[in-house]
């Protein structure tokens, strides 16, 4: 138990490292982008609003440090300013929008690559020499070689747009109304066949590759060998002792991986217009909207490191020297 | 028996490396064609900028690969753009194992308290998410190759840093190392004269994934308009053909060849590397010759120990 | 002469590299009697772990088995399919490995593992077994839902050794067992086979590099040196009419415990085993002989028989 509670304490410092980077990055870049943000504003808004957007900036003639403060208890409070791209409406409003689709799109695929690539990395290990072990490991890194966004170009291209069998775009059909009903999950599964599938597909190559190495040196391990010395049938020796034994490694890498697919994700959104944040961070860079990009990035962080944690418990449950660790 | 083994030793065991395994010499010709043409294209290219005929065009015999939404050759920013975005891949390819190695070697060599706080600022790094990262930095800086190279080694580092450091750690317990400290040599030599050269083909193989990693991140980038959308580069490529919609007029040859070129330097750069892991780890290759023996004896290779008896002593 | 066990006649096995094969086991030949513990010592490299696996035909890649004939309790081990392999093994022969950590499956409980091997065999068995087996090696029962890593290595070593006995078989190979403990706990675990052997009748093949150790627990002893069988004898034989100049150098390197000279190690034999890939003309020990003639690199020296069941491999004894 004392192990999670490390692992938490972890996340909150690369939290906090991360609310301090976005604190201070404004004020390290050259030409102070902010100010002439402001500047740029002015007259477009209501002097109270504007009041508003410099204080998200902590621009205000505080000493650095009050501002700093300031601007900690701002953004614990859920406040992350005023979207200059949305304006008048607040960054906390605009992103809470989308922030289910993309933990939907990003979860969903990352889920469905892990289990599938790390199934087919153990069946290559196994069958070595076999064509799951020669032909589908180098096709699967080509995929994994185009940009995820560029796959979902061709995806939306071939099979939306000249054969017509997904839908163009956006997360569900415009008229219909969200609702815990087969008629909406239905279209959404529709919607997200594409974005998902170029995902995964773009994804499975690198699990099963790893999950496939792992398992070659963990079958020439003592314990598999004296597994096999004791006459197991051929599949117990392999999952029980060497793909138990080989998840390991690969679940530490889910967690790291994470990051990763979620900007993947997030630039797969953009091609099907999906209404996550990968959309809005696309509209926050056109329109330089400082507060609603430094905004998504914080609520991403703090969602990949909330994930971090929950594939640590998960750890711990599949680990048992984890558990006694430091308990 | 192992006639004419001499032992091939430098630049020679990586030529081996890559010309034994067949993934890894596929891997090399197709990162040479591409060196190649980042090299001379640009010189050969038209000029990319130049508005040549009607926007949107198919391939055709004038234009290979068709024309822009703005009336511009693809084929011309398509050879254009290869130099600008393979040099940043590689650069920053190079940047990240430098960074990554000082850091990680650093943290591994000295241990205690050094190590700790390193091992801390990469770990933290690590599981803040790249991409985002990356575009709040990006945003704030002019934009341009530099700024992309800058934010993609902010970015990239601490994965190599990790691996690194774990190598360094398991070298330090090396007998001769630690002899070499007992003597007295001096820190910066150890590391430098004992250290490092056994993780000469680590060190490679992270280059080339620190390449790949590079070439995806710096294409993505530019693709969501935080490149010099003025140059030509891969992503700004794409950029352009996202912002003049043509995927909804079909314009597929906007896209489809520059994708296949990134895809493809990847995969080269990917394969290239499975042929080096050989030499970090030689269980790989021994089961392939042992498989190979194995058929030119008409067996099949089998989960237990195989039987192939011979009949006289030779 | 009590019935032999195990049969094995000009084995050879070698190694597939790509700079071509290296013979790991060279032509060896050498039976296990019903109830015997039959001890092989050789330096490190000398064969002798390779010999048991491919007994048990789970040497990996890239080993392949080359050469001769293994005869166990009347079947040829080399002529078994896959189904019927598994079934000798652990059945018939069992196995323990040389490293106890590394051996047993760090995520599944000790119990579990035990378990597995009942499973495996249709033999009938459980938890209840599994406790009783662990007692019977000297570890509490209830610690069947122990994790390996929650041992010590000596009680690692003894779950090892209870595996090995779970479906009492007939040969149980121990392989370095007690290389990683302490002089104490190897005495004990010693002990602890040697009263389990006479209870239950299991013949023994003790592999150590550790010769006094072995001269204390064997009824016979069998020295490898770089692939080959260099001299093998009943242990008394060995101990004081040892006729190989090899052997004589490990009876000096390890003096029998209790013989007064503790400093082990004091007259090692100089040099270092050969290369197995390049081996030296002749008899493969010369370079390292202090009685080495001219000859000796000449030619291979033939087995010769000593006496009832002492045979050596040495010109000198020719």
């Amino acid at each position: 138990m004392v192990y999670i509670f490390q692992r938490l304490a972890f996340y909150a410092l690369a939290a906090w490292v991360a609310l301090t980077l976005n604190f201070f990055l404004p004020r390290l870049m050259p030409g102070d982008p902010a100010t002439a943000l402001v500047a740029r504003l002015q007259g477009r808004l209501a002097p109270g609003a504007l009041e508003a957007l410099r204080e998200t900036f902590g621009l205000t003639d505080a000493p650095l440090i009050s501002q700093y403060f300031m601007y900690l208890s701002h953004v614990l409070r859920g406040d992350f300013g005023i979207s200059v791209a949305y304006f008048p409406a607040p960054v906390s409003e605009v992103i809470g929008t989308g922030l289910i689709w993309t933990i939907f799109l990003a979860g969903t695929a990352v889920l469905i690559s892990f289990a599938i690539g790390t199934l087919l990395g153990v069946m290559a290990a196994w069958w070595r020499g076999s064509w799951l072990d020669t032909i589908l490991p180098p096709s699967l890194v080509f995929l994994g070689a185009f940009p995820y966004f560029w796959l979902a170009m061709l995806a939306l291209y071939a099979l939306g747009f000249t054969l017509g069998w997904f839908p163009l775009g956006h997360a569900y059909g415009d008229d219909l109304t969200p609702g815990f009903n087969w008629l909406f999950l239905s279209d959404v599964v529709r919607h997200g066949a594409l974005p998902i599938g170029t995902v995964v597909l773009a994804t499975l190559g690198g699990w099963l590759l790893s999950m496939r190495n792992t398992m070659v040196s963990i079958l020439g391990s003592d314990y598999v060998n004296l597994a096999r010395a004791k006459g197991l049938p051929p599949s117990r020796v392999v999952l029980r002792y060497a793909a138990r034994n080989a998840l390991l490694p690969s679940v530490t890498g889910f967690g790291m991986a994470l990051g990763f697919v979620l900007g993947g994700s997030l630039l797969t959104e953009i091609v099907f217009s999906y209404p996550g944040q990968g959309y809005l961070l696309v509209q926050a860079v056109r329109n330089q909207d400082y507060p609603l990009m430094q905004g998504i990035f914080l609520v991403i962080t703090l969602a990949v490191l909330g994930a971090n944690w929950l594939v640590d418990i998960v750890y711990l449950w599949l680990d048992p020297r984890t558990r006694e660790s430091g308990g | 028996m192992s006639g004419g083994a001499e032992k091939t030793t430098g630049i020679g065991i990586w030529v081996e490396a890559i010309r034994r395994d067949r993934k890894a010499t596929i891997g090399a010709v197709i990162l040479a064609l591409f060196v190649l043409l980042a090299v001379v294209g640009p010189f050969v290219a038209e000029d990319p900028d130049e508005l040549v005929g009607v926007p949107l065009q198919p391939p055709s015999m004038q234009h290979w690969l068709g024309t822009t939404g703005q009336g511009q050759d693809v084929l011309a920013q398509l050879l254009v753009g290869s130099r600008t975005s393979l040099l940043i891949g590689f650069s920053v390819g190079i940047s990240v194992v430098l960074i990554g190695a000082l850091i990680g070697v650093t943290a591994g060599y000295f241990g205690g308290r050094i190590d700790a706080l390193l091992t801390l600022l990469f770990n933290v790094f690590l599981v803040i998410p790249g991409l985002p990262l990356a575009i709040i930095i990006a945003a704030y800086l002019p934009a341009g190759p530099f700024t992309i190279m800058f934010v993609l080694i902010v970015t990239g580092w601490a994965w190599n840093a990790r691996v690194l450091r774990a190598q360094t750690l398991a070298q330090r317990k090396r007998d001769f190392v630690f002899a070499s400290v007992v003597a007295g040599e001096s820190s910066f030599r150890i590391v430098t004269r004992e250290i490092l050269p056994t993780m000469t083909s680590l060190l490679v193989s992270q280059v080339i994934g620190g390449t790949v990693y590079a070439i995806g991140a710096q294409v993505g980038l530019e693709y969501l308009g935080l490149g010099d959308v003025s140059a030509f580069t891969w992503g700004t490529n794409l950029y352009w053909a996202q912002n003049d919609s043509a995927l909804l007029t079909g314009a597929w040859w906007t896209f489809v060849p520059t994708g296949i070129c990134v895809a493809l330097v990847g995969f080269g750069l990917t394969m290239l590397n499975s042929g080096f892991d050989e030499i970090t780890n030689p269980r790989l290759g021994l089961e392939r010759s042992w498989r190979a023996y194995l058929l030119s004896k008409g067996r099949k290779p089998q989960r237990s120990t195989p039987v192939v008896l011979e009949g006289t002593r030779d | 002469m009590t019935e032999s066990l195990l049969t094995i006649r000009d084995f050879c096995v070698d190694y597939v590299t790509d700079e071509g094969r290296v013979r790991a086991i060279d032509d060896v030949s050498l039976d296990v009697k019903r109830g015997e513990i039959l001890g092989i010592a050789g330096e490190s490299g000398s064969g002798k772990t390779t010999l048991v696996q491919a007994l048990l035909r789970i040497l990996p890649p890239p080993a392949v088995i080359s050469r001769g004939e293994i005869m166990f309790e009347g079947k040829d081990i080399l002529a078994l399919e896959e189904e019927e392999l598994r079934a000798m093994r652990w059945g018939r022969i069992s196995m323990v490995f040389q490293s106890a950590m590394d051996s047993l499956n760090p995520v599944v409980t000790i119990g579990e593992q035990i378990e597995d091997t009942f499973r495996a065999h249709n033999a009938k068995g459980g938890r209840d077994r599994a406790a009783e087996l662990l007692d019977m090696v000297g570890i509490p029962g209830d610690r069947v839902d122990s994790y390996a890593h929650q041992l010590s290595g000596g009680m690692r070593q003894r779950v090892g050794i209870a595996l090995a006995l779970a479906l009492e078989p007939s040969l149980v190979i121990l392989d370095e067992p007690t290389t990683a403990l302490d002089v104490i706990v190897e005495r004990e675990i010693l002990q602890e086979v040697r009263q389990l052997q006479r209870k239950l009748g299991f013949s023994v093949l003790f592999i150590t590099h550790d010769l006094a150790r072995m001269l204390q627990v064997s009824d016979r002893v069998a020295i490898f040196y770089a692939a080959r069988l260099a001299e093998i004898g009943p242990t008394n034989e060995l101990r004081s009419n040892a006729r190989h100049p090899y052997t004589r150098g490990l009876l000096k390197a390890f003096p029998p415990i209790g013989s007064g000279t503790e400093a082990r190690d004091a007259h090692s034999i100089p040099g270092s085993p050969p290369s197995l890939r390049n081996p030296p003309t002749g008899c493969r020990f010369h370079p390292r002989c202090d009685q080495a003639r001219p000859e000796c690199a000449a030619r291979e020296p033939h087995q010769t028989t000593l006496s009832e069941g002492h045979k050596a491999d040495c010109i000198l004894t020719d």
